[in-house]
């Protein structure tokens, strides 16, 4: 069940990227919104506002789970399709570790600067 | 009587001998076709008229036995099924299907169709050997249990569907939509109890997850079947059952033997009356 298990992952991280891309996209870009609804922000896409929010754990993790769901969905979507081309063994097992790898080196990247502000 | 008017239309035919040609060419026909003439009574007019060394497949000429599946005007049909008036067109161009290999003019081989069908397990499996292999009676299934699969039960494996799927044209080992409907088929049966046995076959690298959905198996189908459909009810079978959400039901029981019979209607009187005492001879 190894290929039904991945795939739900790839259908859970789909709704998880709704669900986190949404906090976001409101945060940031429906501030106009957000102030009719009562909830006061000052530019949120400033740079002040930004290291402000860096040094809230929360939206680290925030940002950190999306970033992880989007190298998930993206990255095994691409695996698939690539594939799907090939009906060599080899040629799936090169593309498998290489998307791994892209994944991991991707996620490392781009985790780093937050935790590292975190830890500041 | 007054003669059926008929008009001139050309039959542009794959040809593919292995023996004799490097690669398939295309010979043209011109056809007298008439009112109600279907694209395989076009064929064989050229068969029996034209050039006898055309080869397709064919058998029954009313869409029950599934051999004459052929990529007609750039779609796959059956070309008894198919009226030549309706295509309205002047040129017919008559292609074998595709994506799967061809053996000779529009005859493909449907073998990996059939392996791939076989691979499923295509037929009722049950724990109770016994009864499966010395039967009693009947499994017991109301018509609303038969609704729930019934139109799968009408494919006829003509391999139309298979020509139609855009992942079976790109991966060849794709598990093709035939083989899933039909998966989903005897999984929907109440009588079965094989699923954890078939999702073994599902769950792989060419398996159900690289349906596309993109429907072009349910649009060709010239049956009316929905693979489609059967693909994505039994992509919801597979993750309730990993995500272990499904009601997982015991197959359907043996009916018992009736106890009582309806009395068989009597016997109806002869027309012409024999004399008893009559001697035969």
């Amino acid at each position: 069940m190894r290929n039904s298990y991945l795939w739900l992952a790839q259908l859970v991280t789909g709704v998880l990227i709704a669900i986190t891309l949404g906090i976001h996209m409101v945060w940031m870009h429906l501030d106009t919104i957000l102030n009719f609804l009562g909830v006061e922000l000052s530019d949120p896409t400033s740079w002040i506002s930004m290291i402000q929010r860096s040094k809230e754990v929360i939206w680290v993790v925030l940002y950190t789970m999306l970033l992880s769901f989007v190298l998930y969905h993206a990255l095994y979507g691409l695996r698939n399709i690539i594939v799907e081309l090939t009906p060599s063994s080899r040629v799936k097992r090169i593309t498998t570790w290489s998307i791994i790898i892209l994944g991991i080196v991707a996620f490392a990247w781009g985790s780093c600067v937050p935790l590292l502000l975190l830890s500041r | 009587m007054k003669k059926e008017e008929s008009r001139q239309i050309v039959f542009k035919v794959q040809r593919y001998n292995p023996e004799t040609d490097s690669r398939p060419h295309i010979d043209k026909f011109v056809v007298p076709v008439t009112h109600g003439m279907t694209v395989l009574d076009g064929l064989l007019y050229i068969k029996e008229n034209l050039d006898s060394t055309l080869s397709f497949r064919t058998s029954c000429r009313m869409a029950i036995c599934g051999s004459c599946g052929m990529l007609i005007n750039n779609y796959p049909h059956l070309a008894c099924h198919t009226q030549i008036q309706e295509l309205h067109a002047s040129t017919l161009t008559i292609r074998p299907l595709p994506n799967l290999p061809l053996i000779k003019d529009l005859i493909v081989d449907l073998t990996p169709l059939f392996e791939k069908h076989r691979s499923i397990k295509p037929y009722i499996m049950r724990r109770d050997t016994s009864e499966m292999d010395n039967p009693t009676a009947e499994f017991s299934q109301s018509p609303e249990e038969l609704e729930r699969f019934l139109q799968f039960t009408y494919c006829i494996k003509c391999g139309i569907c298979v020509s139609a799927c855009p992942t079976s044209a790109t991966d060849k080992l794709f598990l093709n939509p035939q083989a899933l409907a039909q998966c989903y088929r005897y999984c929907a049966d109440t009588r079965d109890d094989g699923e954890q046995e078939r999702f073994q076959m599902l769950d792989t690298e060419n398996g159900i997850w690289h349906c596309h959905l993109a429907g072009a198996c349910s649009d060709a189908c010239p049956k009316g079947v929905d693979p489609a459909f059967a693909i994505q009810l039994l992509k919801r079978r597979l993750v309730a059952r990993i995500a272990k959400v499904s009601t997982v039901t015991e197959p359907a029981p043996v009916v018992p033997p009736p106890t009582q019979c309806k009395p068989k209607l009597p016997f109806p009187e002869f027309t012409v009356k024999r004399d008893p005492n009559a001697r035969e001879g």
